[in-house]
């Protein structure tokens, strides 16, 4: 009889275990998929030339593009709850995403993209809000523009051309200046950071009204002059090849050597 | 006689081209009949006033002295035959001088302003247009012009500039208002701040140049503050 009990609390009590690990299974997979089952993939690849374009427009979410050595491009996409309509277009060697106006008028949740491109290609990204990154690339030009709220992240970049533009976040540009480039930073309020290497050339026009922080770094020389109160410097660089127009309005401008 | 055989003889009778017995009977039908007769008076007097020769078309008293008179005007505003032969001299081509030296001098006024406005467009950045430039950078040419009211001053051309401006923010305001109850509330607050920040800006900006309407850095940062807002809006009422 006392073994009889004892086995039926151990069996009752291995049905209790079970029933617990059951339970936690079933609340960790239904806590989970909230995020798992909401979200969609998109998968595609683009045969590519050497010169393609590749032109997004996303809502909301991040954008991180590369480039890499294939002669093709990959876009992959998550997208969250409600999905977004995602139809690239291929126009005369330009790869086109237009989320805007795909989904004009609609509620969609962000789009993740992470988008391999050929290193000459050109790179036109456009977002509402979200973070911008762009590495290893080095076509005719870059365009990497946040009409609100987002960091933009260019690495490696050694295009003919560059334009960061955001509202409120930090623009970081890592890359060279290419004789005769136009390369263009501006932001409302965060940090405009510029690592370029110390024997580039180019012609300088750098403002920041209100916070009159442009530290040039190593670029400091008797070809830089601080006008206007210290709200903007304006000189040259080296032979002054290509021009480069950095403006913050409510932040600072920092230059670091590559 | 009825009325309708009346009136069909009517003109003739009034030409006294009729037979004597018609001429008879209308008499005596216009005698009887007032409606008639009234017609009859109407037909006369506006026959008479045919017959009467209008005052234009009466021929002046004495035409050919009226034409002496028309040609001696004419020949007196013609060129003079015995014009003295400095003046013949001084006239090119039937220009004097005088017109010739004013015409000069107005071709080089105007290639010399077209040279200036040409140049400052080619060699000035494009940050720093008429609108963001000082009245310290006017040239004295352009000064002169401003004062007779040719052209604007910097001032108020930010002036008309801002108001333009003002007029597309309120024009994309209107849409954004339309749409901005179907956005997220992560995207309308991201709105909201950058619409604060820019907002925050323009103020700052507006107070340093009622101080001092000269700041031309500050006209500019104004006048750049102002554009992204209308970017900011304009991409927002597309969502």
């Amino acid at each position: 009889m006392a073994l009889s009990d004892h086995h039926f609390s151990r069996n009752k009590y291995a049905r209790r275990t079970t029933i617990w690990i059951l339970m936690s299974v079933v609340l960790f997979f239904g806590a989970w998929p909230s995020e798992a089952v909401g979200q969609k993939r998109f998968n595609r690849t683009y045969p590519a030339t050497k010169n393609v374009r590749l032109t997004l427009v996303n809502r909301s979410g991040t954008v991180v593009v590369e480039g890499w050595d294939r002669p093709e491009i990959r876009i992959s996409a998550w997208l969250e709850a409600p999905a977004a309509l995602v139809v690239p277009q291929t126009i005369s060697g330009t790869i086109l995403v237009d989320l805007v106006r795909e989904n004009q008028g609609r509620t969609v949740g962000n789009v993740n993209f992470e988008i391999q491109v050929p290193r000459s290609s050109i790179v036109d990204i456009e977002t509402r809000i979200g973070n911008l990154s762009v590495a290893n690339v080095g076509g005719g030009f870059v365009r990497a523009v946040i009409t609100s709220e987002g960091d933009i992240t260019l690495t490696n970049i050694a295009a003919g051309s560059v334009e960061a533009q955001n509202g409120i976040g930090d623009i970081f540009f890592d890359g060279l200046i290419r004789n005769g480039g136009l390369y263009r930073f501006s932001s409302m309020k965060g940090t405009i950071s510029l690592r370029v290497p110390i024997e580039s050339s180019f012609k300088l026009v750098a403002t920041a009204p209100s916070t009159r922080s442009i530290d040039l770094g190593p670029f400091r020389s008797n070809n830089m002059r601080f006008v206007s109160d210290g709200r903007r410097v304006a000189g040259q660089s080296g032979e002054g090849a290509a021009t480069l127009t950095v403006t913050n309005q409510r932040g600072n401008i920092a230059f670091l050597r590559r | 006689m009825t009325c309708e055989e009346c009136q069909e003889n009517l003109s003739q009778f009034l030409d006294d081209e009729v037979e004597r017995s018609t001429s008879e009977s209308i008499q005596t039908h216009l005698s009887v009949c007032a409606e008639c007769a009234k017609l009859c008076e109407d037909f006369a007097v506006i026959l008479d006033s045919c017959r009467v020769p209008a005052a234009e078309e009466r021929t002046p008293p004495n035409p050919d002295a009226l034409w002496r008179r028309i040609n001696n005007i004419i020949e007196s505003e013609g060129p003079a035959p015995d014009a003295p032969p400095e003046t013949r001299k001084r006239s090119v081509r039937g220009y004097t001088f005088s017109q010739l030296a004013s015409a000069v001098i107005g071709i080089a006024l105007i290639s010399s302003l077209l040279t200036i406005v040409g140049t400052r467009n080619y060699f000035e950045p494009s940050g720093e247009d008429s609108v963001s430039r000082s009245r310290a950078e006017e040239t004295t040419f352009e000064k002169v012009l401003s004062k007779v009211g040719l052209i604007e001053s910097p001032q108020e051309a930010r002036l008309r500039r801002l108001q333009e401006q003002q007029a597309v923010i309120d024009y994309w305001n209107k849409r954004v208002m339309e749409r901005r109850s179907k956005w997220d509330a992560h995207i309308r607050d991201a709105f909201d701040r950058n619409v604060r920040e820019i907002d925050q800006a323009v103020s700052e900006y507006t107070i340093i140049l009622q101080k001092d309407p000269q700041d031309e850095l500050s006209g500019e940062m104004l006048d750049s503050a102002l554009t992204e807002k209308v970017n900011l809006l304009r991409a927002f009422s597309e969502l």
